[in-house]
């Protein structure tokens, strides 16, 4: 055989072996993992979905300690100021923020593929628990939403999955005027108190029912009719003065649905009282018999045991809370939290000086008893019952069930550390919050407890019919008459509200707290003290921050600064500290305030170099977030030119980063 | 049919009668049924033939072109080198054999057309037989000991003695064939002489080295490709704990770090720089063990016997879509026919961690940090009778209170954080400051022609620096391979390797240990408290002492056969099948940790933060089958001064993986932590779920390739490969793609003009080469599917106190996705001079790595999910590697050499989807490794140097950094002079104040070998290390005190050298070289020029000195060869480093904070026997 013919014959064997490479054995699928194509598809799909939503989204997990989300408010402060109360120092971001549609996807795509199969009756499973799953899911788009309309007011509305198609999400990118955010909210609550069931499947409340939705549904819209009423004519509402959605096509001519601003503000008003008044005639409160527990023969206080239970169940007042448990390693940090200084967060004196005295006297009224403030325990003495709950006294027991697993725990409350600036063991203003504590040190292993946490707590409903009736028609009407009443008993206040309202001074209210205000002129007596109400009883709960801004309580700021001060660190509970240990006036070694500035400690103004030296300020953009301008550039054609985008930026805010606000 | 063809046919039988019956070997069967001839057969063949002083084979290959016969004989039998003239007309071809064969051990039979030759079988004529004396000696006049001399042509032989001398009984007109491992053949003449003194040449021959190339050999004379060697020499006594760190800084253009010392933690290996920057792709070169992929830490360093390191694509491209990066081809040593040989070597290691970082003193520290704390209007951090007891103790006022009880609980000791006032130093509470270990291998290698064998053991145990619970790591390796000549052409071999590798260590060394050491690791945290317990805070030790074991086991068993056929001479047919079976087994268990009270009563004390608060067993389970069968077949024919190779082959791959795992809480017996005896129940007593995990995947490839080589004369060198592959990684559509790749070279040196000056350049050859490749290396097995994300019982929302199943939305995925493609240009040049004393090498390289698979071109957020990657990046790289050796050995035998390799390599991006180019991501016309930063001009000494500063800048100066700019603050350039200093909209259009102030990229790495040997007596040392390169270390690590506030400062004692006024109780320090600390902010740590690091190094890697005792003394106790060693690695470092780091550990660690397991400088003695 020459070599003509073993090349040849090679190239036959390349030739065959070449054949012989097949697609077949090339042909590898991910058969461990789950398919589009395959799933979705049974009851039980749908609720591990749904589950999966609870646990991973912001607004059912507050990050760390829930009990201290008012921090950068007129009731709650931390050991640093906020950037928002220096304008200046807020300013336009690049890119990230809270502009992401992540979770908005998640919703839609799993509407987008269920929803034809619901229709279609091809799921399978218990129907009625089908049905319930969905509402969730609407539900859960929802509450998605109303955090994006708080933040940015204006808000692009999509309800599908989108393809990754620049024109396609750039034409998608077009911001829908608040109220048709607010709208299109309201309609995904109808949709999910049509589907879901009454009361939570799961018999614990930690799966979402219809009063959690009709609940969210008197937040959402009293949170945009109240926005609508007290922004209206500026430009943080649609067709307002300046409103800089006009400077669009799309959005030049809108006009509101139901025909005026007036009227809009009207129809979210109806909703709010009618969503409101389902949930708090159905859900009695919790009852409160004033016992701050000390040793383990007292009886427990349902009210205080309401907040840090490890099973919440037992409140008919809760609505849906999160279960924690430390065998299956989910946990959080609460317990130890609480017993030390609330993460670094105190109440600040406006706040604790809101309270009215038990008899329902505000402080500064003839005869209202008040003791003064030379000391926590006299501030406590014969206050609103809440103050005396939850305003921490030293010496109090912190714990009653000891454990060794408790290695973060603070058996008994000390005298507050305001030198002490390692962040969770921090009293930065002296009063610090007791509402979540839990008796039983097990609960204190670092970031080992495993007290619930409340979602929805149905006394919100109350209040939100009040201020909503009272906004609508400007009286206190029957339901919202009994709603107070019961709230006032259970917080152990004289029920006789308008004792209060008579003996109410705005001028002396407006030094201690901002609600007092909306766009920078006084309310009447009757919804401030409605507002003091809610104030007082969601304390520590988050809510201060959102209500200040629907109300426009901030203007006033702009041009007089408000002073955040503590406990009164320089009447006799100075001695509660080592002598030499209060030093000011010596720069940035100064471990206190001085005594000249204010006779109560002023976190913020030890130095005169500190930025907020002159009081918290405001500017009006910081009512809503600035767009990230990367997004602006993103949807244009060349990248270059923000005024070719789609979006607008929000009133007072540059379309350029890394600036402060304009006004 | 005609009988010849019968003949193949039936060879072809016998052939394959015996083998199996798979696939691919029906296809050679198919071949040679092809094998008809059709060329007539003529009885009575005559030819005319005129040559003078040619070999036999010249004349048997005119033979052979001018008639139809075929000569068939196996070349290791039959000589047919001897030089015969030969003057013939018109004979037949029987009779010119008769002629041309006379004289030699070899007859021929003619069987139709094919000429059968071989070898005539041996008459035991004594009497014509002579006794013939000599000695074997090498070039320095040693004798050589166990030599082997045999007769030519005949199996029978003897070995040289003590003294290198032979007696043997052979035809006074014989040769002599005298071999010894380790140099060259040489056969010898005997010419009537009675006394013959040989002299055996060492094995270093350059020219006619052969080189290992993809699926076969190549003389390193006619190579092409760039391909680096490196030989078992380079490797030998070095004190490692693998072969990649021997590999570091021998062969240019091989680049392998290691930035963690931790016993299992493998350095990186790669070839010519940055390989891709592609988003869940990766470059790693391919590393084949005698053919095989299989890991290289995991061979016995003393059973290679060489490496190829093939680097551009026209070396690799034979690979396919497996080696785009390049490929390392590890070969290991065969069995040697002869006497057995036995080797045995041992040796001892006394380990000691480089560069442990000492920590501030307690009462330093607290200073720093109270200092830092009020630096930003905190006030002090420690309080003042914290402070004073951490003095009192360092003065020894307090004994051993290291802490005092819990003012709140006085029952316990108070938190270490708030009440210690110890005075420790933990990282060396930690880690220990020497450690021992060992190494022992044995092999023996031995056999006949016909079979012969290499078997080899090796077993380390090294022991890691963990002070209070020891790591270890211990590694078996055993390794055999049988080669057996079944007929004239056929051969076949087996190998079978098996590597046991075990891992412990506490079960809380993870990897956040480091981090958390420095971070948490307060001098004033008590390691013991007043009673002399180990108290935790928590804090690393407890857990680490007693919090129980994490055990890895892994196994890996290497089958490999592999036949090899030459039916017809040149024409040799190579089927191999190669099954590998990986076992990896891991455990770990927490056990029960216990504080104690004041009275020293214990209690339960969990470690979250290290282990987990439950005591539990976890045990995993990781299979992995690999099979890769691939044949080639390859045909070489030579004519005149034509010399042409050819080769195809086929090449499959399949790889299945599978794994389990499971967890169950509630240890019963400490002692024995094993599942079946665990609870199931938490701490207190409530039974949970155990967790549980399994799953299967796998991957294939397959490919066929083809090579065709040829050269002129040894002077025009030319190769081309194709290869067609295909992968399971894409969809069908994208799945096959062709790689082909072609280089040539020209050897000048044998070009007739070279001739005045060939004595002294001897070697001078050019080479150019160009290939192009694809990668499908994705990270992910199957990227082109969308899955569900999908978890069993495993929320963090419980319902009814469970743990309930979850999923999510899939991701946006390109179906779409398809190959990155990898071209390289390279052209280099090779040279040896003064009879190869001097060689030297060059290669200039372009890589382009094209269509990465990069992030999407950004789109609007309204997507709501990750925009799915699409291949849309591109990347340059180039580079040059050269090395130059220079070796001689005088007269009075000293032999002394010197090497240097030096590379370099940089990467630009050249495409990116990045439109704004935004700073904080790759972009087009990056050169990568680029570090932005800020100028510094220096730190303020007074308040009036800041303020004068400050008003340099009209507008806003350096607000946006920060506020409240004083003395001891960093003063910043205003680079581009508007007034202030920020980074503008962090583009590259504006980047502000930012410019690029170094690179990040390891440059001119080079390696330095120098050895030399005199009288038994042999030294080397190897430097290696970095020219060029710039690292920004900004991480607490280098500054202390940063904006990650107290849990995150680290207080090492360079630290103390920041800046402080006259009123520190430290005293003042205006000249220091940080600025003054702040606890809980950046402004001062921005990236910036003054605090760049130089990251150049040069590292003394190894040094070792040797001593081989003479063979007269050794002989006395039947030993041929004894060796005895000292070694050291990492025996010495120059760098400009900031003195906490390693310059190979800086990038290290959890976070890359250089927070890194140290790496360690090793001493070791050892012993090497030959037998």
């Amino acid at each position: 055989m020459n070599s003509k013919k073993i090349i040849l014959l090679m190239g036959v064997i390349g030739l065959f072996i070449m054949s012989s490479c097949s697609n077949d054995f090339l042909d590898k699928q991910p058969i461990s993992s789950l398919t589009p194509e395959s799933y979705l598809r049974a009851e039980t799909d749908l609720a591990s979905y749904n589950i999966k939503m609870f646990e991973d989204f912001q607004v059912f997990q507050t990050e760390g300690n829930p009990f201290a989300q008012d921090n950068g408010t007129d009731v709650m402060a931390s050991r640093g100021y906020e950037n928002k109360f220096v304008p200046g120092q807020w300013k336009v971001p690049q890119g990230g923020s809270e502009w992401y549609f992540n979770q908005i996807y998640s919703c839609n795509y799993f509407l987008q593929n269920v929803l034809p199969r619901f229709k279609a009756n091809t799921l399978t499973g218990d129907p009625a628990q089908i049905k319930h799953d969905i509402g969730e899911m609407y539900l859960i788009r929802a509450m998605v939403y109303f955090r994006k309309l708080k933040f940015f007011g204006d808000f692009p509305i999509i309800k599908t999955t989108l393809p990754d198609n620049k024109a396609i999400l750039t034409a998608a990118s077009k911001r829908a005027p608040q109220n048709e955010v607010a709208r299109f909210i309201i309609a995904d609550l109808d949709s999910a108190i049509l589907l879901m069931k009454p009361t939570a499947p799961d018999g614990a409340r930690n799966r979402l029912s219809q009063p959690c939705a009709q609940l969210m549904k008197s937040r959402v819209a009293l949170y945009e009719a109240t926005w609508l009423k007290y922004f209206k004519g500026t430009a943080f509402v649609p067709n307002g003065a300046g409103w800089p959605g006009a400077t669009k096509d799309y959005n030049a001519s809108y006009k509101f649905p139901s025909g005026s601003i007036d009227t809009e503000i009207d129809y979210f008003l109806t909703q709010a009282m009618a969503s409101a008044k389902i949930v708090a005639d159905a859900t009695p409160l919790v009852s409160n018999n004033m016992v701050i527990q000390q040793s383990t023969t007292d009886p427990v206080n349902p009210y205080c045991a309401m907040f840090s239970d490890i099973d919440m169940s037992k409140f008919s007042e809760v609505l849906f809370w999160r279960r924690y448990d430390l065998a299956l390693g989910v946990t959080n940090g609460i317990a130890a939290e609480i017993g030390k200084g609330n993460s670094g967060r105190g109440f600040t004196r406006g706040f604790v000086e809101s309270f009215v005295m038990a008899n329902g006297l505000p402080i500064y009224a003839p005869g209202s008893g008040y003791a003064g403030d030379d000391s926590i325990q006299l501030v406590r003495k014969d206050r609103d019952g809440r103050l005396q709950l939850f305003l921490k006294q030293p010496k109090q027991l912190n714990i009653l069930y000891r454990s060794p697993l408790g290695t973060h725990s603070t058996p008994v409350e000390p005298y507050p550390d305001i030198l002490n600036v390692l962040g969770n063991a921090d009293y930065p203003t002296g009063y610090a919050n007791r509402k979540g504590l839990n008796y039983d040190e097990a609960l204190c292993g670092n970031g080992k407890s495993y007290e619930g946490e409340i979602v929805f707590r149905a006394v919100e409903a109350y209040l939100n019919y009040m201020e909503a009736s009272y906004e609508k028609t400007g009286i206190l009407d029957a339901d919202a008459q009994k709603y107070w009443k019961a709230i006032r008993t259970r917080a152990n206040v004289d029920p006789d509200y308008q004792k209060t309202i008579d003996a109410t001074d705005l001028s002396k209210e407006a030094a201690n707290n901002w609600s007092v205000y909306s766009g920078g002129v006084m309310v009447d007596k009757t919804l401030y003290n409605i507002r003091r109400e809610r104030m007082c009883e969601l304390l520590a709960e988050g809510f201060r921050d959102q209500d200040l801004r629907r109300w426009r309580s901030m203007d006033q700021m702009i041009t007089t600064p408000y002073h955040i001060e503590g406990f009164k660190l320089w009447g006799p509970m100075k001695n509660w500290y080592a002598p030499g240990t209060l030093t000011y006036g010596i720069g940035d070694a100064s471990t206190v305030s001085s005594p000249l500035v204010s006779l109560y400690l002023r976190t913020y103004e030890k130095t005169t170099t500190s930025l907020v030296y002159g009081g918290y300020k405001w500017a009006m953009a910081h009512y809503l977030q600035p767009l990230p301008i990367q997004q602006f550039l993103i949807t244009t054609d060349d990248g270059k030119d923000v005024t070719k985008s789609p979006l607008y930026q929000n009133p007072g805010w540059p379309t350029t980063p890394n600036v402060g606000a304009t006004f | 049919m005609n009988s010849s063809f019968k003949n193949e046919i039936n060879q072809a039988r016998n052939i394959f009668d015996w083998i199996s019956s798979r696939k691919t070997f029906m296809i050679i069967i198919l071949c040679c049924i092809m094998q008809i001839s059709t060329k007539a057969f003529s009885q009575n063949t005559v030819l005319s033939l005129d040559l003078k002083n040619v070999s036999i084979e010249q004349v048997l290959n005119e033979i052979e072109a001018k008639t139809s016969y075929r000569f068939l004989y196996n070349k290791d039998l039959v000589d047919l080198s001897a030089k015969v003239s030969i003057v013939v007309k018109q004979k037949s071809v029987s009779k010119i054999l008769d002629q041309v064969l006379v004289g030699t051990d070899i007859t021929s039979s003619i069987n139709g057309k094919q000429i059968v030759l071989s070898k005539i079988e041996k008459k035991s004529s004594t009497e014509s037989l002579k006794k013939v004396n000599g000695v074997v000696t090498d070039d320095k006049g040693e004798p050589i000991i166990g030599a082997t001399v045999a007769v030519a042509g005949v199996s029978t032989g003897t070995i040289t003695d003590v003294r290198g001398n032979f007696v043997i009984n052979t035809q006074s007109d014989g040769q002599l064939k005298i071999s010894y491992i380790g140099y060259e053949t040489k056969i010898v003449a005997i010419n009537n002489q009675s006394q013959l003194r040989v002299t055996l040449i060492e094995n270093t021959k350059l020219l006619n080295e052969v080189v290992v190339v993809g699926f076969g050999t190549q003389k390193r004379a006619n190579l092409t490709g760039a391909v680096s060697t490196v030989n078992s020499k380079d490797l030998e006594s070095r004190p490692v704990a693998n072969v990649a760190q021997a590999l570091q800084g021998i062969a240019p253009g091989l680049n392998i770090s290691q930035n963690s010392g931790s016993l299992e933690s493998r350095p990186t290996i790669n070839i010519r720089g940055l390989a891709t920057i592609g988003q869940g792709s990766s470059g790693n070169p391919l590393i084949l063990i005698d053919g095989m992929e299989g890991d290289i830490n995991t061979v016995n360093p003393n059973d290679i016997d060489n490496i190829s390191v093939l680097k551009d694509a026209a070396a690799s491209s034979i690979y396919g879509s497996r080696a785009p990066f390049g490929v390392i081809l590890v070969t290991t040593k065969k069995g040697v026919s002869g006497k057995m040989q036995v080797t045995a070597s041992t040796n001892f290691r006394y380990s000691e961690p480089i560069n442990l970082p000492h920590q501030m003193d307690s009462y330093t520290f607290v200073n720093y940090i109270n200092t830092a704390s009020r630096n930003l209007g905190n006030g002090d951090f420690f309080k003042p009778d914290q402070v004073q007891r951490v003095l009192d103790y360092q003065q020894g006022k307090l004994g051993k209170k290291t802490i005092i009880a819990d003012p709140n609980n006085p029952n316990h000791w108070g938190d270490g954080y708030s009440f210690g006032n110890d005075n420790v130093d933990w990282i060396r509470a930690v880690y220990k400051t020497s450690t021992p270990s060992q190494d022992y291998s044995a092999s023996a290698s031995g056999g006949t022609e016909k079979l012969n064998y290499y078997l080899s053991g090796n077993f380390t145990n090294t022991e890691g620096f963990m002070k209070l619970n020891q790591d270890t790591y211990k590694r078996y390796l055993l390794n055999a391979k049988i080669n057996a000549k079944l007929s004239d052409w056929a051969s076949i071999s087996y190998s079978g390797r098996f590597t046991r590798e075990e891992y412990t260590r506490p079960a809380a060394l993870g990897n956040n240990l480091y981090g958390n050491l420095g971070r948490q690791g307060w001098p004033t945290l008590p390691l013991y408290d007043p009673n002399g317990y180990l108290y935790s805070s928590p804090s690393p030790a407890l857990a680490l002492r007693d919090g129980g074991r994490d055990k890895s086991q892994y196994d890996w068993n290497f089958q490999q056969l592999s036949l090899t056929l030459e039916p017809i001479k040149g024409w040799k047919i190579i089927a191999s099948a190669n099954y590998k079976i990986g076992d990896e087994f891991r455990s770990w268990y927490v056990l029960p940790t216990y504080n104690h009270d004041v009275n020293g009563v214990p209690y339960f004390s969990p470690q979250g933060w290290y282990i987990g608060d439950n005591t539990n067993v976890h045990e995993q389970a990781n299979r992995i089958n690999y099979f890769t069968p691939n044949i080639i077949t390859e045909y070489t024919k030579s004519l005149g001064k034509h010399n042409a190779k050819l080769m195809v082959g086929y090449q499959s791959e399949r790889n299945q993986e599978r794994n389990l795992g499971l967890t169950r809480l509630g240890v019963m017996v400490p002692e024995n932590p094993i599942v079946d005896i665990t609870s199931g129940t938490d701490n207190s007593g409530k039974i949970v779920a155990p967790s549980v995990n399994g799953m299967y995947r796998e991957w294939s490839t397959q490919g066929v390739f083809g090579r065709v080589n040829y050269d002129y004369d040894g002077r025009y060198l030319l190769e081309a490969n194709l290869r067609y592959d295909g992968t399971s990684r894409f969809r069908k559509e994208n799945r096959w793609k062709y790689f082909p790749s072609a280089s040539a070279g020209w050897n000048i040196a044998r070009e007739a003009f070279w001739s005045p000056i060939a004595g002294t350049v001897n070697l001078f050859k050019l080479r150019a080469s160009y290939g192009n490749l694809g990668n499908q290396n994705t990270d992910a097995w199957f990227p082109t599917y969308q899955t569900m994300p999908f978890s069993a019982a495993s929320s963090g929302w419980l319902i009814n106190d469970t743990k309930q199943n979850t999923s999510s939305a899939p991701g946006l995925i390109s179906s779409a996705l398809t190959w990155e493609q990898i071209k390289t240009y390279d052209g280099g040049v090779d040279l040896g001079l003064f009879n190869n004393r001097l060689t030297s090498s060059f290669d200039y390289f372009i890589r382009y790595t094209n269509n990465m698979i990069g992030p999407a071109p950004e789109l609007p957020v309204t997507l709501g999910t990750n925009v799915p990657t699409t291949n849309n990046t591109d990347l340059k790289t180039s580079g040059f590697e050269l090395s130059i050796g220079w070796q001689d050995r005088l007269k009075n035998g000293f032999g002394y050499s010197a090497k240097l390799v030096l590379s370099d390599t940089k990467s630009n991006i050249t495409r990116y989807p990045n439109p704004t180019l935004n700073l904080g991501q790759y972009y087009a016309g990056e050169t990568y490794g680029e570090i932005w930063g800020y100028k510094t001009i220096g730190i303020a000494k007074t308040q009036a140097e800041m303020d004068a500063h400050l008003a340099t800048m009209k507008n806003g100066a350096q607000n946006a950094i920060g506020t409240n700019w004083k003395a001891g603050d960093i003063m910043y350039a205003d680079v581009n002079g508007d007034g202030k200093i920020d980074n503008g909209t962090n583009t590259v259009g504006n980047h502000g104040d930012l410019v690029v102030i170094g690179n990040n990229t390891n440059r001119f790495s080079f390696g330095i070998d120098l050895s030399a040997d005199w009288k038994g007596f042999d030294f080397r040392a190897f430097f290696q290390g970095v020219g060029k390169r710039d690292y920004w270390q900004g991480s607490p690590y280098f500054f202390g005190a940063s904006g990650e506030g107290v849990w995150g400062a680290v207080s090492f004692v360079q630290h103390i050298d920041y800046f402080r006024d006259a009123t520190d109780p430290l005293g003042a320090n205006l000249n220091s070289y940080y600025p003054r600390p702040l606890l809980g902010n950046n402004k001062n740590i921005q990236t910036q020029s003054r605090y760049l690091q130089n990251g150049a190094y040069l590292r003394l890697k190894n040094l070792q000195l040797g001593y081989s005792i003479p063979a007269k003394i050794t002989h006395l106790v039947k030993i041929q060869k004894c060796r005895i060693f000292v070694s050291g690695e990492n025996i010495f470092t120059a760098t400009k480093l900031a003195s906490m780091f390693d310059p190979e550990t800086i990038d290290g660690g959890d976070n890359k904070n250089g927070d890194a397991y140290p790496l360690s400088k090793v001493y070791s003695v050892g012993l090497t026997v030959n037998f």
